[in-house]
């Protein structure tokens, strides 16, 4: 345990010279989400004074609530596609010659790849996380059943998007061209996770796909416990697959981390890039 | 002239060889994914129905041939910004823009090189994007063909213009990135591209006025929406036009300077 803590600790040291304060940070985790969270908003706008909305949708009665709605969404879709930029990266100490270096090194696997992702999340969301609470205080769309709500709204955030970092590290063991992260990860996973569109909107084809990724739960969680007031009862459901798909992930992690190390001690590709 | 042709024939021998299949998909994706969020809110959310405001601030209830026509624009934007604008900073990354800056090649004709072969893909691609959106069921009216060439037209010259200062930008500050993709978010929510731009608070709705792509947009609309005859479209035609000259005249003063940063920097982009 105190070496897994050493290695999180350097890798957060390490993650905090490197990313912290940089214009990338500021910019893809604040300015481009706001601007497109509002064009998605305006872009729904003309739907909303439509006959019988109330029983089709009624979160959109109200435009506050619908803004409140894409925004929880836009701000957990940040979280994970913070840990695909994160993992992006992280394909970079292949090029600076230091992913060969970092595996002969006697680390633990697992807590070098938990450490990355988890302290490329606490640097790149932390100001768009000070700006939510901000926002989501001072217009006075939160409702929550009771203040424990808060911790299992952020709890089912935090915990499945560290998890699924460290499963996206352990995935570019294997593959030299991270640009296909980017590219799959992106816009595929905010339209299946319903972070623009309200579940009930989508086929039942995509609303399967989308449960295979944690976002998607932790989203019902999030928009459950803070947008609707339910209690821990109401979101008891997306809780419990949200568990199922974390032990899944991190089993998938140690079987990736094993199969991928022993792969690149037969080949060598680990200073390939 | 013969820079012009020289690097539309380099550039399309390029990309025949090295097609940049990541841009393709990461530029389509965006396209596809707004028409089909479009077309599910549309029929789940407004029930096949759209405000009756709409009809009044757009000059059209076609909800879903407004949005089409919007991602499809929006598109050929980037694209057209991907290759032009970064036409510069991918000579300094190959470490061909000295050689570029000493040939006696004017600037103009390189760069209308390279947006000439842009151009021919972006459409090629836009197809693409035309073509899904045909598939999941989106029935757009017959435009009018005069206006339809015209508006493509200050379309061209609207996105041109923008990428030329733009390129400075880019090779000033050695990066492409934080550029490239504020730049999309800005176009993407001021420009009118899949809403009204006058539903955005008056000083956004104005800052829009300013880039000429809000009036291509215009000009696309209602050639595609209205099949508007061109005389009704040609305040939007002059002022785009007005518009992308002006970007472009101010990228042509700013790049020398540009460059000359670039160059002291070294090649480190």
């Amino acid at each position: 345990m105190r070496h897994a803590l050493r290695v999180i600790g350097a890798e957060a040291f390490k993650q905090h010279r490197r990313i912290f304060g940089g214009p990338l940070v500021v910019f893809s985790m604040l300015i481009w989400p706001v601007l497109q969270l509002a064009t998605t908003y305006y872009t729904m706008l003309p739907l909303l004074e439509t006959p019988g909305i109330g029983q089709r949708w009624p979160v959109a009665a109200e435009p506050v609530r619908l803004l409140a709605f894409l925004a929880a969404g836009a701000f957990a879709y940040m979280f994970y596609f913070s840990l695909v930029q994160s993992a992006w990266h992280f394909s970079f100490e292949r090029i600076s010659g230091t992913m060969e270096l970092l595996f002969l090194s006697p680390a633990s696997r697992f807590a070098l790849v938990l450490a990355n992702g988890t302290g490329a999340l606490v640097q790149n969301t932390w100001l768009a996380g000070c700006f939510a609470v901000a926002a989501a205080s001072a217009s006075g769309s939160l409702h929550v059943a009771h203040p424990g709500m808060y911790a299992v709204a952020a709890l089912a955030l935090v915990i499945p998007a560290v998890v699924w970092g460290t499963f996206l590290n352990s995935l570019l063991l294997f593959s030299r061209d991270s640009a296909f992260l980017y590219t799959l990860l992106d816009d595929p996973l905010w339209f299946v996770a319903g972070v623009r569109l309200p579940l009930f909107a989508m086929p039942f084809a995509i609303k399967a796909i989308g449960l295979a990724f944690p976002l998607t739960s932790s989203l019902a969680v999030l928009r459950g416990a803070l947008l609707d007031a339910e209690s821990l009862s109401g979101v008891a459901g997306p809780l419990g697959l949200l568990g199922i798909l974390c032990l899944l992930l991190v089993a998938g992690t140690a079987a990736l981390l094993r199969i991928g190390e022993a792969r690149a001690q037969r080949t060598g590709s680990m200073q390939l890039y | 002239m013969v820079t012009a042709w020289a690097t539309l024939k380099r550039n399309w021998l390029v990309m025949q060889r090295a097609y940049p299949w990541s841009y393709f998909i990461g530029t389509l994706g965006p396209g596809v994914f707004t028409i089909v969020v479009a077309l599910l809110s549309y029929r789940a959310i407004g029930g096949g129905r759209v405000s009756a405001w709409f009809g009044a601030s757009s000059g059209t209830s076609d909800y879903l041939g407004y949005v089409t026509v919007g991602a499809a624009a929006l598109m050929f934007t980037t694209r057209m910004v991907l290759w032009v604008a970064k036409a510069q900073i991918t000579e300094q990354r190959e470490g061909t823009l000295v050689s570029q800056l000493l040939t006696p090649a004017m600037r103009l004709p390189y760069l209308l090189g390279v947006a000439a072969q842009a151009f021919i893909t972006s459409i090629l691609e836009l197809c693409c994007l035309l073509g899904t959106a045909l598939l999941l069921g989106v029935r757009l009216p017959t435009p009018d063909p005069v206006s339809l060439a015209a508006g493509i037209l200050v379309a061209f010259v609207a996105v041109f213009g923008l990428s030329i200062p733009l390129s400075a930008i880019m090779i000033a500050a050695g990066e492409a990135h934080i550029t490239q993709n504020t730049l999309f978010c800005v176009v993407g929510l001021l420009c009118g591209f899949t809403f009204p731009a006058v539903l955005l608070p008056a000083p956004l709705t104005f800052l829009g006025e300013l880039l000429p792509a809000t009036a291509a947009m215009r000009v696309l609309r209602a050639a595609t929406l209205h099949a508007a005859p061109i005389h009704q479209v040609i305040g939007d035609l002059s002022s785009c036009l007005a518009l992308g000259c002006l970007y472009a005249a101010i990228g042509l003063l700013v790049l020398p300077h540009a460059e000359r940063r670039a160059i002291t920097r070294g090649a480190s982009a």
